[in-house]
């Protein structure tokens, strides 16, 4: 018999809203402190200069200045980075990018602190920078590191691409063209950090994961682990962008060097230029397919730009090799990426890690081949789609959520013919396009990729999650709520989640990935599991009845006889004796052994996928070349939902990410700057969304998930561009290959 | 610069602060008078809404107005919406739409759709998605807003 859920699924209000509403949630910036001091960056000015001198006698002497910090003065590492350590804190000898941290002031005002930078004189010697990836990956141009510019160079092969492009009847080739964008999160990098009177430090941050800040922050100022506590406040939104160290090394060097308390903000300018953006990509892709449809080989080159230091550049540039051949399956396939410095600024982590890349790639291609095959672009997507048991070219065999593919493209079949109908109106032209997305979950085999949580009993009934990863903003509390509630038995309401504090929390690893429902959800149901079984020795003991004979029910203990003794009786007589039932779970992500390939470099492959496709209706005035998507459709699988409010409005959000993506987002180098405002750089706002819009959320289970759920966090962005992309095309017969999908792209007056 | 004396209503309340006549009203609340629930999310350019307050019933970017221009005029911050413990239509309208996720935005967003409906009571897509046009989300897509400046009004229309 199944079981009844009684809060999974549900739409339950986040227990967080209430105070954001109410404008009393504590963001970084908005934590009361006495005595606060203020930090700002004086930044290079140049994208790429030797640095001569650095004199800030003059600074020094400016009102209220109390510390002009520069590399030297960072007394232990000096270098730090997610994944290689290339990445200065403040900037020696040379800058590789326009806005690199080189001197940090620390004034008793922020006015202060900003007039003394004026009076920082840094002698530079400028160089020539190079900022196109292909060229940067060249030999004989400047290298920017030590260990050249390719910083990550993958070559996946699988079968025989030559061969296969013999059996092809048609072979397509394009080369794709994607911006550079920002996570574009509405709270700008801060951080406050409180130097205390045992020399340990205490650092608020807005992070993916404190317990990397943690680290970070002990190897620069030369302070043991243990001297560094990080506590995590209300974030306003990542994406991606807060995996690196949001200002808190910086903030943590200030207040060692004042002994005191200093808080950083980045301003929306520091945001765009110093912290990292999503991959540009340059993507040659060939396909081939016969005269029936079925792909036969494919071969890929890219290039991703990661700008002046790696960031996440090297795991980016897996997932978008792993996701190259999308939701489908081709026997021969070779790719070869290539990850590059250039002096951009830097480009890391960002909701979907390479695969709203790929996408575009491989949906619009697919696009183009179905028409050049005269086939119907469901009918080529059916043939081609991947099914549980095919191998993909990592090696990987997809498992039974590829069940979600042939539902998704029967929805998108019924979908179309309803878009279709409309009319188009006055003086408009109108298209209809789709894609299929695939994202893989986790962080990548051989690396690790575990993640601890905490339940406690409170002595007033109430269940405590110990969560040891960040909600960012999505909602990952209240779907950790939802499922704790649920294994236990108890209300949604008696369950409240705890913010991170490295002090305290478990450390549940980065918040991203797609994977913290996964993740949390499945460490959560085993720590329930043993948090019941604790209270059932404790019950055996005080009722005096072999625990054998006792159940866990809904909250309560039943007896032998049938009564039932509410579980809090026992917590709060345990309270007393000093007993507090707590139980801990770690869930490390599968990666079984037998199946899963060891061939590849450390980070690959990804081994579970979800899937989904979008439809758009566009609507473009032919001669202003403007595009409005009137229509919109998103199918996502999510194994099961958990929390409905939250996958909606995961899906949502994403779909606008995507709809900027696709049409108005790029951070574009002008002259000698780049864009770095929101007045030359488009984010959607209400009026650019669709008038109609529609979620289909399907639940094809995923076996290994908590209540069969699996991630939706960043696929919902991926499908988006090239939907509306093959949509353009369907209105006005013009195939962009470069976004955003401007006016000019589309009159043809841009490339 | 010489510190001016600005006296202005806010939240109700009659309200005096000395202050150099270049700080914005936003600098203002947020350091002077410790109302942190007006945000800053473009750097002081007016360009994302997240520091919307009202002023005589408008809605306006803190960031954009000096201190001095504030003098005898009304001003409602996120702050003076639920004073008495109790939340405003409007912000239980949020919450219940699920119209909340990272919340740096929700103040502003908030008191853009109150400046709307205290001045239309039932907008239509077109108006509801123009009155929050100066407010930039990037959780959301906007939808669940939406969806709560319909439920709020409503509600109103109801009572």
């Amino acid at each position: 018999m199944t079981e009844i859920l009684k809060t999974i699924g549900k739409a339950e209000i986040r227990k967080d809203a209430w105070q954001k509403a109410a404008g009393k949630a504590l963001y970084t910036a908005d934590i009361p402190v006495n005595n606060l001091k203020h930090g700002i960056v004086f930044r290079s000015p140049h994208h790429y200069a030797r640095i001569l001198e650095i004199d800030t006698t003059d600074a020094l002497n400016m009102p209220g200045v109390l510390q002009v910090l520069t590399a030297e003065d960072i007394p232990g590492d000096k270098i730090f980075g997610p994944l290689v350590p290339d990445q200065p804190s403040l900037a020696q000898e040379v800058v590789r990018h326009l806005g690199e941290p080189v001197v940090l002031i620390i004034a008793e005002s922020r006015k202060e602190a900003l007039a003394a930078r004026e009076k920082i004189q840094v002698t530079f010697e400028p160089l020539t920078p190079v900022f196109d990836p292909v060229l940067a990956a060249k030999p004989d141009t400047p290298q920017l590191h030590e260990d050249g510019n390719v910083i990550t160079e993958l070559n996946v092969q699988d079968g025989d691409i030559e061969r296969g492009f013999e059996e092809a009847d048609i072979v397509l080739e394009e080369v794709y063209h994607l911006p550079r964008i920002s996570p574009g999160y509405m709270e700008p990098e801060t951080s406050l950090a409180v130097w205390e009177q045992d020399n340990s430090i205490t650092v608020w941050v807005s992070s993916q994961h404190p317990f990397t800040d943690q680290g970070f922050i002990a190897a620069a100022l030369d302070l043991p682990v243990s001297s560094v506590r990080v506590k995590s406040s209300v974030i306003g939104g990542a994406f991606g962008g807060k995996e690196d160290s949001s200002l808190s090394i910086l903030a943590a060097l200030g207040a060692q060097a004042v002994k005191g308390a200093v808080k950083l903000v980045n301003n929306r300018r520091e945001s765009f230029l110093a912290h990292p953006k999503r991959h540009p990509a340059q993507i040659k892709y060939k396909l081939g397919a016969k005269k029936d449809g079925s792909f036969t080989s494919l071969k890929v080159e890219a290039y991703l730009d990661t700008g002046a230091y790696s960031s996440y550049g090297p795991a980016v540039g897996m997932i978008f090799t792993e996701t190259l051949t999308g939701s489908y399956k081709i026997p021969n396939v070779q790719v070869d990426t290539y990850v590059v410095y250039t002096n951009s600024p830097i480009s890391g982590a960002m909701r979907g890690f390479g695969s709203p890349q790929s996408h575009f790639a491989v949906e619009s291609m697919v696009d183009l081949m179905a028409e050049e095959l005269e086939m119907d672009p469901i009918r080529l997507r059916e043939k081609n789609i991947l099914h549980p048991g095919d191998k993909i070219f990592t090696g990987v065999i997809i498992n039974e959520t590829a069940n979600s593919l042939p539902i998704c493209l029967k929805n998108v079949r019924e979908i179309i013919q309803r878009f279709q109908a409309i009319k188009p109106s006055p003086g408009k032209k109108a298209g209809v396009g789709f894609a299929l997305a695939s994202q893989s979950m986790g962080l990548g085999a051989n690396v690790p990729d575990d993640s601890t949580h905490r339940l406690e009993w409170a002595p007033d009934g109430r269940i405590l999650i110990h969560l040891g990863s960040p909600d960012l903003g999505q909602g990952l509390a209240t779907a950790a709520e939802q499922i704790t509630a649920e294994s236990l038995g108890i209300p949604f309401d008696q369950v409240v989640t705890l913010e991170l504090d490295t002090l305290d929390s478990p450390n549940g690893n980065v918040t991203c990935a797609s994977r913290m429902t996964y993740m949390a959800g499945n460490a959560l149901i085993d720590a329930s599991e043993k948090l019941i079984q604790q209270l059932l020795i404790h019950s055996s003991r005080i009722l005096d009845v072999p625990v054998e004979n006792l159940l866990y029910k809904n909250g309560q203990v039943i007896k032998p006889d049938g009564s039932k003794v509410p579980a809090v009786e026992f917590v709060s007589r345990l309270a007393e004796e000093s007993i507090v039932l707590c139980s801990e779970s770690t869930f490390s992500f599968p990666y079984p052994e037998d199946t899963t390939p060891q061939h590849l470099p450390i980070g690959m492959p990804h081994v579970l996928f979800c899937f989904g496709a979008q439809v758009a209706r566009v609507e473009i005035d032919p001669e202003l070349g403007t595009v409005d998507v009137t229509h919109f459709a998103a199918i996502h699988d999510v194994g099961k939902v958990i929390s409905q409010a939250g996958v909606e409005g995961q899906i949502e959000g994403g779909v606008a990410t995507g709809l900027g993506y696709a049409l108005y987002e790029t951070m574009l180098q002008k002259g000698d700057r780049w864009v770095d405002s929101f007045t030359e750089y488009l984010l959607p706002t209400a009026k650019d969304l669709p008038h109609h819009y529609e979620n289909i959320i399907l639940e094809v289970p995923e076996a290994s998930g908590p209540y069969g759920a699996k991630g939706i966090g960043e696929i919902t962005l991926v499908p988006t561009a090239p939907a509306i992309a093959n949509a353009v095309y369907d209105a006005v017969g013009v195939r962009v290959t470069k976004l955003p999908i401007t006016p000019e792209r589309i009159l043809g007056f841009a490339d | 610069m010489k510190p001016i004396e600005v006296i202005f209503t806010l939240n109700g309340k009659d309200t005096r602060v000395s202050s150099d006549p270049n700080r914005t009203l936003l600098e203002v609340l947020r350091n002077d008078l410790g109302l942190t629930g007006t945000k800053d999310a473009c750097g002081g350019e007016g360009e994302c809404g997240a520091c919307t307050v009202i002023l005589n019933g408008k809605p306006v970017n803190s960031c954009l107005l000096f201190i001095g221009q504030v003098m005898g005029q009304n001003i409602t911050t996120i702050e003076g919406l639920s004073e008495k413990g109790d939340y405003h239509p409007i912000q239980k309208a949020f919450v219940e739409a699920g119209a909340v996720q990272c919340g740096y935005c929700t103040p502003g967003a908030v008191l853009a759709s109150k400046a709307l409906l205290d001045n239309n009571p039932r907008p239509s897509d077109q108006e509801i998605s123009d009155g929050l046009s100066g407010n930039l989300c990037r959780c959301t897509g906007y939808k669940k807003m939406m969806d709560a400046i319909h439920l709020a009004a409503e509600r109103h229309s109801n009572d």
